[in-house]
């Protein structure tokens, strides 16, 4: 029924960087806390990269700051659950995947929390047909991927949990405080093995969509995951990214387009932060969020625009138009934001002279 | 035989400082000394005061120039000030020891603040050198666990000493060796005095050297110390604060948490992360922000959790923030502010008796006053500047710096709106509080322009609003304060920036434009304050249109009157760029639909009268706005914004009048009541005579004909030649 690993789309985090976990088992001599499949130590070292005593390298998988991750893995070894926050495209699944791999062995309990998750998806439902047939029992039921945790003693993963409508997630205080999930129906209940632990990501820019109830917020230790912190880095995020998706939408890249990234995390970067890259003029900040991601796509669309529309370069008019379109978010404000960026920023830089007018007659 | 005892402190290190009290419990000198300039020994005695209140810093400062001054700011966990609090309890003699400051501060071609580089780390704090290398963050973590864990009273300095004999091993310390060698040569003395115990509180970093048995030859040093530059110098207490304490000055590097150190000095050891965790709380609360006692039970054990997973043996202060951000805050850093500013630094003022010898500041005035003959006086007098001499342009200067310093010594009178005029009035009088208004300011700094320049750096930083910030502009133009003038304006620049609401950048252009434009006349460069202005007033005109929209009647009247404010300022600076901006935006206004009467026909005025617009367009405007379609209200309102303030437009373009005589006579008896009191106010501030002309011209209308019936060709150009020879001459303009 297993796919070999090789094969598949996208192998899982532990499947994927199964030789890292097993050098780091290997060499790793610190005190695990119970059904932890490292030490806290190694799961920083998986997470963060570095180098073993034997001269195993362990690559990199998370790009920040020490700190956070040392944050998040402490937090699961006090049996308080973690919500990794932030806005859209900071890497909160991507580390949650990881860490639930590097402690549990096992990144696939997973929940993915949307409007229409409901009560079964994070307690348990029934096998209809048995429970017809057989009447309730514990093999009529059908556990969720939380419940299987439970029961397993291991991490399980519940993805933008502020999607999933305010009653549902309550059904989480029973299983955070008191590690026990109970079962009305037949007057039973599973009571969590040492090592279950709870990792919830969420979004901060959508706030109020189902704003978790303080009850429930008390029973997780935040960190919120910023942007990413230099440029170059983000440049380089953006770049890797846009040759891969180039290359899965079939989109010729050439080197030259790539020029464009800079200026455009720069722009990103600057509007998002309110301050020039020289940290000498403030600006005022849009309301869209101007996330990585975002550069992402406007940097593939420019692509798409200048191979098709175009001679195959991109160039300041392909990208004016989207840029456009990711600044520009509430027509009014947003507006006089970009215009004021325009006129006090981007006329005056050396060498944007034709990105000013593209925009300028965009705008 | 003297007993020597060298205790190695960490300068504000509340674990030294329980040491060092110990240590001197038990060894009971009777001779204390202290690391420090030993012209504080004059002063010393005022510690004993109950007034006097840490934090405080001792200054020595060269008399006649105030601003080289050294600072040894001391916090009630500094071992130095439980050391002197010890000596002049018990009865010991204190003797400060080090260079004397009459020769460090007399050496001028020395940079004030020398570079901290690598080296000089080490040797300002070594402790915290040792703590780091082990893999700590926090030096008075390592002091408990490496220290006072393994050793016991003195023994404590014993282990310090040993380490510090380690580091220094192979060190040729140039830097140093001078005030190492002053400190032996006090020390000489006291041994050879009738001493019986004498214990030497010191940096860590100078107790190997100042070992008896280890001393160098009395020759060596007195070499070092001989035909050093000396200079005058007085000492005294100032009144610190906590955020102060953070700064690096006098004893080595700052403290970067003064409030946390006076935690971990006044609480118990076991309860320390218990205490601080429970008053983190405490401080959420008052803030509005939940934080309950299960929570803070939660943070203490991520903090210890964290310690492990960071291998260290007990959770310090980074781990207690961490945990306090994940488990109290949300993850939010908003929240931590408070908590840094609160608790990590604190809010502590220290205070000084009364009878402490007068503060730099003050004598700074006095050689001022000697200098500009302004004499002190209880009689409340006024005196006349001439801006053009130097004297009375410096006079000017200091008694607006003092009144930057909330000492109010004069108060300028009759100040008109505009500063180009070189002649200014103040009435001035001394008033015995003033002194103590000095002592005040004096924290600010040691000499007048530095604590002007200071306080308005800080003013700047707090100012809630454009219009606070463009004022301090005015008062750091005319103190003449360049460095703070430039801090202010960059300020005010980010703020203008940041400010969403176009009416606020409006009304800093004004004030922006009369520094920029009269700043020569106080022998500015006001360069700066151009670029400024030039983008603010970008700013002004992108947003001008959206903010135009949608006014009621008491908004539109004040847009009408910041309009009028930045119109004088662009006449006042005369920028093409500038120029163009604005009246680009003001066409967009005009031509905008929805602008309320009063500013559109304010906007169309202005064009009309700056050339943009043309005779015939403003007539088709006036037409359009005065078109049946608009309510009668509204259209009297344009009538007003369009008219007030200059009537010769009237006088001479009958076209125009005939345009509002006809809308007027148009308006039907039903709205006519409304509209009757508008037109009246557009007319009522033109005077009698005025008034009185543009009445004859409507009835001339009627009647067909005009009243100026001079026409151009009536001028005889001979005659008219010679007046204005005349008129040229009075007016000084050469031909």
């Amino acid at each position: 029924m297993t796919t070999p690993a090789d094969e598949v789309l996208r192998a899982h985090a532990e499947q994927q960087f199964a030789s890292d976990l097993d050098a780091l088992e290997r060499a790793d001599d610190r005190p695990k806390p119970p059904n932890w499949r490292l030490s806290p130590w190694a799961v920083a070292t998986y997470v963060l990269g570095g180098e073993l005593a034997d001269g195993t390298e362990i690559a990199a998988k998370y790009i920040g700051r020490r700190r956070l991750v040392e944050i998040a893995i402490a937090t699961l070894a006090t049996d308080r659950a973690l919500l990794l926050l932030g806005v859209p495209g900071t890497a909160k699944t991507w580390l949650s995947e990881h860490l639930a791999a590097a402690i549990s062995g096992d990144s696939t309990l997973l929940v993915q929390g949307t409007s229409g998750t409901g009560d079964e998806g994070i307690r348990y439902g029934w096998n209809y047909a048995r429970l017809l047939a057989e009447g309730p029992s514990r093999a009529a039921v059908v556990p969720s991927p939380v419940m299987r945790a439970m029961e397993k003693g291991s991490i399980a993963r519940v993805e933008e949990l502020t999607r999933i409508p305010s009653d549902v997630q309550d059904a989480l205080i029973t299983i955070l405080s008191e590690k026990t999930m109970p079962i009305a129906e037949l007057d039973d209940e599973v009571q969590a093995v040492k090592g279950f632990n709870i990792i919830a990501t969420a979004n901060d820019r959508d706030r109020g969509v189902n704003e978790l109830s303080s009850a429930l917020k008390r029973r997780f230790n935040v960190v919120v995951l910023p942007l990413p912190e230099d440029e170059d880095e983000e440049v380089r995020i953006v770049r890797e990214r846009v040759i891969a998706l180039g290359h899965a939408l079939d989109l010729p890249h050439d080197a030259d387009a790539l020029r464009e990234i800079r200026r455009v995390v720069t722009m990103f970067r600057e509007l998002r932060s309110g301050v020039t890259s020289d940290g000498r003029t403030s600006i005022k900040s849009p309301s869209g969020t101007l996330s990585t991601a975002e550069a992402i796509s406007v940097m593939t669309s420019g692509i798409s625009l200048a191979q098709h529309f175009g001679d195959g370069t991109v160039r300041a008019d392909d990208i004016a138009a989207s840029v456009l379109g990711a600044v520009v978010k509430d027509p009014v404000q947003d507006r006089i934001v970009w215009q004021e960026y325009l006129e006090t920023v981007v006329r005056e830089r050396d060498g944007w002279r034709d990105l000013y007018r593209a925009c300028r007659e965009v705008t | 035989m003297t007993e020597v005892h060298v205790l190695g402190v960490r300068h504000h290190g509340p674990g030294s400082a329980r040491a060092v009290e110990r240590a001197l419990d038990a060894l009971a000198p009777d001779v204390v000394m202290i690391e420090g300039a030993p012209e504080l020994d004059a002063v010393a005695a005022l510690a004993a005061s109950p007034t006097m209140q840490p934090p405080v810093a001792g200054l020595v400062y060269v008399v006649d120039e105030p601003r080289r001054a050294a600072f040894y700011p001391l916090a009630s966990f500094s071992p130095e000030w439980r050391a002197l609090r010890w000596a002049l309890s018990a009865g010991a003699r204190v003797q400060f020891a080090d260079l004397p400051a009459a020769n460090a501060l007399a050496r001028v071609d020395e940079p004030l603040e020398a570079p901290a580089d690598e080296g000089e780390e080490i040797r300002d704090d070594p402790i915290a050198v040792l703590a780091y290398t082990a893999g700590y963050d926090d030096p008075e973590r390592w002091w408990e666990d490496a220290v006072e864990h393994r050793a016991h009273g003195l023994g404590v300095f014993e282990v310090v000493l040993d380490a510090m004999r380690a580091l220094r091993a192979g060190e040729s310390d140039g830097v140093h060796a001078t005030r190492e060698a002053a400190m032996r040569r006090a020390l000489r003395r006291e041994i050879r005095g009738d001493a019986r115990t004498i214990a030497f509180v010191c940096g860590a970093w100078h107790a190997p050297v100042l070992v008896p048995d280890a001393f160098p030859s009395v020759a060596s040093d007195d070499a070092l110390l001989k035909g050093l530059p000396k200079t005058k110098v007085a000492a005294t207490w100032a009144p610190w604060t906590s955020s102060r304490l953070a700064y690096a000055s006098g004893y080595g590097a700052g403290v970067r948490s003064p409030g946390w150190y006076e935690h971990l000095f006044t609480t118990p050891e076991e309860q320390v992360n218990s205490r601080w965790l429970v008053r983190t709380a405490t401080a959420l609360r008052a803030e509005q922000l939940d934080a309950s006692s299960a929570s803070v039970i939660e943070a203490e054990r991520l903090a210890d959790a964290l310690a492990a997973v960071r291998g260290r043996p007990v959770a310090g202060i980074e781990e207690l923030l961490d945990a306090t951000q994940a488990v109290l805050c949300n993850g939010s850093d908003v929240p931590m502010r408070i908590i840094a500013r609160r608790l990590l630094v604190g809010d502590l003022l220290g205070h000084v008796p009364d009878g402490t010898p007068m503060v730099p500041l003050a004598r700074d005035l006095v050689r001022l006053q000697a200098r500009l003959r302004m004499k002190r006086s209880a009689v409340s007098h006024a005196i006349e500047l001439d801006l053009r001499n130097d004297t009375h342009l410096e006079r000017s200067r200091l008694l607006y710096r003092l009144l930057l310093l909330d000492v109010p010594w004069g108060e300028p009178i009759e100040t008109g709106r505009t500063r180009g005029t070189f002649k200014e009035a103040w009435r001035v009088e001394w008033r015995p509080e003033l002194e103590v208004a000095l002592i005040e300011a004096s924290a600010a700094g040691t000499t007048i322009v530095a604590a002007a320049t200071d306080t308005a750096r800080n003013r700047a930083a707090a100012a809630a609003d454009l219009r606070t910030l463009t004022d301090l502009v005015e008062q750091c133009l005319l103190a003449g304060l360049d460095e703070a003038l430039d801090a202010v304006i960059d300020v005010l620049a980010g703020r203008a920036a940041q400010q969403h609401d176009t009416t606020r950048l409006m009304d800093a252009v004004e004030p922006l434009g009369r520094v920029r434009r009269y700043g020569s006349v106080r022998r500015h460069d006001t360069e700066v304050v151009h670029s400024v202005l030039a983008s603010v007033m970008t700013r002004v005109a992108i947003g001008l249109p959206s903010a135009c929209a949608a006014l009621d009647d008491d908004a539109a009247t004040a847009m009408r009157d910041r309009i009028d404010g930045v119109q004088r300022a662009v006449g006042l600076v005369d920028d093409a760029d500038i120029r163009e901006g604005w009246q680009t935006a003001l066409a967009t206004v005009v031509a905008q639909r929805g602008v309320h009467g009063l500013v559109a026909g304010r906007a169309t005025r202005l064009l009309l009268d700056t050339g943009r617009l043309d005779g015939a367009g403003a007539r088709r405007r006036l037409s359009l706005a005065l078109s049946p379609g608009t309510s009668p209200t509204d259209a009297a309102g344009w009538v007003e914004g369009f008219v007030a303030g200059d009537a010769l437009l009237l006088l001479h373009d009958h076209a125009l009048l005939a345009v509002i005589d006809e809308w007027l006579c148009g308006v039907p008896a039903s709205t006519f009541d409304d509209t009757l009191p508008l037109v009246r106010r557009a007319f009522a501030d033109f005077a009698a005579p005025e008034r009185r002309m543009i009445g004859e011209q409507v009835r001339h209308l009627e009647a067909g004909t005009s009243v100026t019936g001079g026409r151009d060709d009536d001028i005889d150009d001979a005659r008219g030649t010679k007046a204005l020879a005349r008129v040229l001459d009075i007016l000084g303009i050469s031909q």
